[in-house]
């Protein structure tokens, strides 16, 4: 029991503290590599002998930020220029940046001149991501970024070190899969706010440590028997379950997190990168793989349908959309998975998210309100 | 066995007091609310009415906006449950419940036995609140009471904007300084209120009956013009803005008993 605690107390802390971690790889003299929001070949970066830091904004007020953006952007680029502007990623080497929506296409060109001392590194994935040309084309785009760090880090990238990335993200993704089931399984120990924590904290980390100690955490889990659950438990469906606060609330009135289809978590680790020859183009071929993401062009719109198949697979009592405030990839996703799980009668709260004026109590009475619904409907 | 709601809202406090989940033994409305000594004293003053002591009470329940910070409750519920609860015991055949505030509005779609099924709410603006209302009628120097009957004597009604109470504010003002008659901005200003909830509750699916909660309800113009655009019949809840805390106090009885 003190084991389990240790190790969730340790991966809170890193979760809630990076900077620690951040100066420890400082002392080491590893380079850093941030990794903007949502889907950037880390192992290149691994790969590369540096660190990559994923950066997802943050709760705090805009002063800065506000001369490139209108208010009208997502608090997820606003929040991260803000914090790039204030120098908080000073110390980073690089920061990749993808353009997956027109707020992210802004963020990147924002980034270069305001933070100019950070290096700005562009990622443009293809639409038609089915296409043998896109898989050609993402691994031109990589062949570059690999050629930046190499210029960064003043040493070649080998294949066998990208191979060997490959190998050492995978097991990290088959771990929070095996995490995120075990999960569902004990909600008293792991709160939705300690779930979140277990899989932000392999942001900051060096993912074979970080492997380790979810593998730990689980075999610890695993020593007591499945805790019952008294209470209900919903699916979080969007970009990120962020402020904090808000998973607090879900405790509050007793909602567990059955699974989640959230960019920030299982989004980034439900498929594996497909192991070969060139892996480069494995790397490439891991964007035709992926489904289910707002961000991903899908003209079948089959994430309405993996949402209802992991409802009814997770027994879960609902889905709860999490909306960042003026995200038009999920907003125009939204309209087509709700018909999907009305007519499978799964119950659906949309709840618009903002890191910078949260707007708590609102979002509380919504998460209350829901849990009351389908609390009283059984 | 002696139960109590209180709702405390943005802008009043209410509660109700019941008897065995059926008779009411008083009621209080005090015009403020959230963060305010209403709660407490609207609470206080129910039950001195009716010469009670907290000890009498079974069980409080608090709900609203404000619901968090009353330390006089057993429990917290939001208004949602409480209102559908409410509305339930009033009108059992309800279907669609559109409760307009004080500082938001909500469309709430009713299942079985009085429970929620689906709801939305606005609380991004105070376009289509009551605050809007209370401000329009600053403009126009009326009583906010007395906006549905200068509405209805309107002959030719204006368009005013819903999506936002500052702009709508100068709107009107510039409507009034160019001459246009106060019934006709007045009955604008309805229209306006009418189209912005109307809106949300289209989006959880108008079904029959649809009861009105909330102190708009007690415009009578409101309720009018919301017929008309949502083409059904809309009912005014019979304790308007007393159902929440009417809802509480019954689902405090519930849970005691
Ligand atoms: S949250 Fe939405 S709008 Fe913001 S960066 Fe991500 S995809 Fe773009």
């Amino acid at each position: 029991m003190t084991q389990l605690k240790d190790l969730l107390s340790v991966l809170e802390n890193v979760a809630n503290n990076p900077a620690q971690v951040i100066n420890k790889c400082l002392e080491e003299k590893r380079l850093m590599i941030g990794c903007a929001p949502e889907y950037c070949p880390e192992e290149i970066v691994y790969a590369a002998g540096m660190l990559p830091v994923g950066l997802w904004g943050g709760s705090t007020s805009i002063k800065n930020a506000n001369l490139y953006f209108p208010a009208f952007a997502c608090s997820l680029v606003q929040t991260t220029l803000e914090l790039g502007m204030r120098g908080v990623y000073d110390r980073l080497a690089g920061i990749i940046v993808p353009a997956h929506c027109d707020h992210l296409k802004c963020f990147g060109q924002d980034w270069k001149v305001a933070v100019p001392q950070v290096r700005f590194i562009p990622l443009a994935h293809p639409i038609n991501r089915k296409l043998e040309a896109a898989v050609e084309y993402l691994k031109s785009e990589y062949f570059r970024i690999k050629s930046v760090l190499e210029e960064i880090g003043g040493k070649p990238i080998s294949d066998q070190a990208l191979s060997e990335a490959i190998e050492i993200y995978n097991d990290h993704r088959k771990t929070l899969r095996e995490f995120t089931t075990i999960a569902r399984d004990y909600c008293t120990t792991i709160t939705p706010s300690l779930r979140h924590n277990v899989i932000k904290s392999g942001y900051f980390m060096d993912k074979l440590e970080h492997t380790q100690l979810v593998n730990s955490l689980i075999r610890e889990l695993k020593k007591a028997p499945p805790e019952e659950w008294q209470g209900k438990k919903v699916i979080l469906t969007g970009i990120m379950a962020e402020p904090n606060e808000i998973l607090d609330m879900f405790e509050d009135y007793g909602l567990a997190v059955a699974a989640d289809d959230l960019a920030q978590e299982s989004r980034q680790f439900r498929t594996d990168v497909p192991q070969g020859k060139d892996p480069l183009e494995g790397l490439a071929r891991y964007w035709s793989c992926m489904e289910g993401c707002s961000l991903l062009y899908d003209p079948q719109k089959n994430r309405r349908f993996m949402l209802k198949t992991m409802a009814e697979e997770s027994r879960a009592d609902g889905v709860v959309a999490c909306i960042m405030k003026f995200c038009e990839m999920e907003e125009f996703d939204y309209p087509i998975y709700k018909k999907t799980l009305e007519e499978a009668k799964i119950p659906l709260l949309y709840l618009e998210l903002d890191l910078v004026t949260p707007s708590l109590e609102q979002v509380r009475t919504r998460i209350q309100s829901f849990a009351e619904m389908i609390s009283r409907k059984r | 066995m002696i139960t109590a709601g209180v709702d405390i809202g943005s802008t009043s406090s209410k509660v109700v007091v019941l008897e065995e989940g059926e008779k009411i033994l008083s009621k209080v409305i005090i015009p403020v609310g959230a963060g305010s000594s209403g709660p407490a004293r609207a609470f206080e003053q129910s039950i001195r009415e009716v010469n009670l002591s907290r000890e009498d009470i079974k069980r409080v329940i608090a709900t609203g906006y404000g619901r968090n910070t009353f330390t006089g409750a057993d429990q917290q519920i939001t208004e949602i449950t409480c209102h559908a609860r409410g509305v339930y015991e009033l009108v059992p055949g309800v279907k669609t419940i559109i409760d307009i505030g004080g500082q938001d509005a909500k469309a709430i779609g009713i299942g079985k036995g009085g429970t929620v099924s689906n709801f939305i709410m606005n609380d991004k603006c105070a376009a289509g609140t009551g605050r809007f209302l209370e401000v329009m009628s600053r403009i126009l120097e009326i009583n906010i009471e007395d906006l549905a009957d200068l509405a209805a004597s309107a002959k030719n009604e204006i368009s005013i904007s819903n999506t936002c109470t500052v702009f709508a504010e100068s709107e009107v003002i510039s409507q009034l300084s160019t001459g246009t008659a106060r019934e006709d901005v007045a009955a604008g200003i309805v229209q306006s209120v009418v189209g912005r909830v109307a809106g949300l509750v289209k989006r959880i699916g108008v079904q029959s009956e649809v009861v009105m909660t909330g102190g708009v309800c007690l415009n009578w113009m409101i309720i009018k013009v919301m017929e008309k655009e949502l083409d059904v019949p809309v009912i005014a809840s019979p304790m308007a803005q007393l159902t929440g805390a009417l809802g509480a106090a019954l689902l405090a009885f519930e849970s005691a008993s």
